[in-house]
């Protein structure tokens, strides 16, 4: 785990010539940023588009997987078993299998390479996981809570906000740091959907490292830039995360 | 202030019925109980009755409204029903203070900010919860927990109350004082209150009528008193009371015009006014009677029973003997035990005035129609 990233930090610091005389994880002889400054240039704005619609895909597919969860777990309606079976079914089915008809289908919206393809394609492809970890969640909390709830005078929409909302930061933090972190990771998507219009920061990283030449300490440091806001997000809700993991019910 | 009727109330829970068959007529104003072991429908009622679940036959009207009709798939939403019910396990909203609790169903009526504050006050006040406003729900006992989900339901003024079990959690102390609390607040407010609990002394002291439930299914509707001294049926007989009443099996037998009560050993003379029993000639029947109904004497007299004394515990201000007559158990409430001994001879002598004779096969009181 700890080597490779070593080798990676310890990369990006040196200058070409020294990473090919020395061991990848030996300290630079001379220690400088160009491989840093050259690949900040290259992701600043590839960097700029993966965070925007990585939040906006993140924030909205908890919400709405948030909203679908307190369905299917506390409203039985008619059809809610299919309507999880087909949840299970949507997270199972790898997404290679539909790139395809979802490029024609895309390319037909209008929205190709832009912001709105890559948030709506990910927070639709978000939504079957994170439904399930809320309607888990949600079905721990108390049936009583819900009764005393309606009893009070609270309708659906109120119960939602005033009591399911408030009871939820746990798996909020869970289903944000899992969505955030594959959202960030994706590649497909990126190829298939976007262009140099609008380059998210994974598909220009492996440019980087697809020129003619591969400058190695370009790369590494691009790579560490890349992981940059995946490392902040974990060591901000690191905690959180390991709460809301081994969170039991919700006590009345 | 609701008159709630049930009329033929059924609810099934896969093969079995958790509610079957209940008719309930509560009036207007009244404090009714609804008393039965554990597992008998009490609570499955009350949820009936909010409307949050739906029962597979049966009505449920509130005063000259239908607000559950199986038949007609008519059910009113819980939340335009305006009842207020505390919840057998509390059902604390956990993420607010106790403060946002109280008021929460007020909150939701967009009561004025400071008419609310005023009220949760007082509520809080008068069930001395009132320093534990800023707390959360984590950190109360149980007992305080309670007493924040009795307050949520009284700081409105609904067409009913329904209360699950609201005051087991309290000490016995404490929850005489909320008992009496309970039932001044009853009289201020006459609120029809429906009181869930499988305390009897609670039932007794507390209810202006009490629903005997056994099964999911009503074995008696009475007044208090009339339920302890003239049970329906063998159900009621031998759950109300503690010790529970004593229930001997035996039979009639009629010789020279006299009826008499028989068993292997008992050959008891049923007493002039019981004597319809005659017509249960041929058939088994039951003799019931009280612990307290019971006394002791060293001397034979005419209608008496021998017995040995097999154990003399002491149970507050009484004592309870435990005898044996044969094969036959029987206990009796006494104040005085100076003259008696474990191992003794006694002569037991019923209280005639309150027998109870039943019919084994029916389970019901022979006397229950005449003598109500
Ligand atoms: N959601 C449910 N699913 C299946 N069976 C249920 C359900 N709720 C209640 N029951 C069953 O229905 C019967 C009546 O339950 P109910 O909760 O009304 O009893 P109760 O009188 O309130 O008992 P207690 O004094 O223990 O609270 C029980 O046999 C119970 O097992
Ligand atoms: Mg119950």
């Amino acid at each position: 785990m700890i080597l490779p990233l070593w080798s990676g930090i310890m990369s990006a610091l040196k200058t070409q010539a020294d990473l090919a005389q020395t061991l990848p994880f030996a300290p630079p002889t001379t220690l400088v940023f160009d491989g840093f400054i050259a690949s900040y240039n290259e992701l600043i704005g590839p960097l700029f588009n993966s965070i925007l619609f990585t939040s906006i895909a993140t924030i909205l597919s908890c919400l709405l997987g948030s909203i679908c969860g307190f369905v299917v777990a506390k409203l039985k309606f008619r059809g809610s078993n299919t309507v999880f079976l087909l949840l299970t079914i949507g997270i199972f089915l790898p997404y290679q299998s539909i790139i395809i008809p979802l490029f024609i289908t895309i390319r037909n919206l209008g929205i190709y390479d832009s912001l709105w393809v890559m948030v709506l394609v990910h927070t639709i492809y978000g939504i079957p996981m994170t439904t399930l970890l809320f309607r888990s969640y949600y079905e721990s909390i108390p049936e009583s809570l819900f009764k005393a709830a309606k009893v009070d005078g609270a309708g659906i929409m109120t119960i939602y906000q005033r009591i399911i909302l408030p009871l939820s930061p746990l798996p909020f933090v869970v289903a944000g740091v899992f969505q955030f972190t594959s959202i960030w990771n994706d590649y497909l998507f990126a190829l298939t959907l976007t262009n140099i219009n609008f380059e998210p920061a994974s598909f220009a990283l492996s440019n980087i490292a697809g020129s003619t030449e591969t400058a190695w300490n370009n790369v590494m440091a691009g790579s560490f830039l890349y992981s940059l806001p995946v490392i902040i997000i974990f060591v901000l809700l690191g905690k959180y995360l390991m709460q809301g993991l081994m969170a039991g019910a919700v006590k009345g | 202030m609701t008159n709630i009727r049930i009329s033929n109330l059924v609810k099934k829970y896969g093969e079995s019925n958790a509610v079957n068959n209940v008719d309930i007529d509560i009036k207007n104003s009244e404090l009714f109980i609804l008393l039965g072991p554990s597992g008998c429908g009490k609570t499955t009622t009350l949820l009936c009755i909010a409307g949050l679940i739906k029962p597979e036959e049966g009505e449920i009207w509130f005063d000259e409204q239908i607000v559950t009709s199986a038949e007609k798939n008519y059910y009113e939403r819980p939340q335009d029903r305006n009842v207020a019910m505390v919840f057998q396990d509390y059902a604390i909203y956990p993420h607010m203070t106790v403060f946002k609790n109280i008021a929460f169903p007020l909150e939701i009526k967009n009561m004025d900010k400071k008419e609310i504050e005023k009220l949760v006050h007082s509520t809080a006040k008068s069930l001395g919860i009132e320093e534990l406003l800023d707390r959360k729900p984590k950190q109360l006992s149980g007992g305080q927990r309670q007493r924040v989900a009795l307050a949520r339901a009284i700081v409105r003024e609904p067409n009913a109350f329904l209360m699950d079990e609201p005051l087991s959690n309290l000490d016995a102390k404490l929850r005489i004082f909320a008992r009496a609390e309970l039932k001044k607040l009853h009289r201020r407010l006459g609120i029809t209150t429906i009181y869930v609990t499988h305390d009897q002394i609670e039932a007794m002291s507390l209810g202006d009528r009490i629903a005997i439930l056994n099964k999911g299914e009503i074995e008696q509707i009475d007044k208090p008193q009339t339920i302890f001294d003239l049970p329906k049926n063998l159900f009621v007989a031998g759950f109300i009371g503690s010790p529970p009443m004593n229930l001997i099996d035996g039979s009639v037998k009629e010789e020279n015009g006299t009826v008499y009560f028989t068993t292997k050993k008992i050959n008891y003379k049923v007493p002039s006014e019981f004597s319809i029993v005659k017509e249960l000639k041929g058939k088994e029947i039951v003799l019931g009677i009280r612990p307290e109904d019971i006394k002791l004497s060293k001397n034979e007299s005419d209608n008496s029973i021998k017995a040995t004394i097999e154990i003399i515990e002491l149970t507050g201000r009484e004592f309870e003997v435990h005898l044996k007559v044969e094969e036959e158990r029987i206990i009796a409430l006494i104040r005085n035990i100076e003259n008696f001994k474990i191992n003794d001879v006694v002569n037991l002598i019923f209280d005639e005035e309150k027998l109870h004779f039943f019919n084994k096969e029916t389970g019901e009181n022979t006397y229950y129609e005449s003598r109500k």
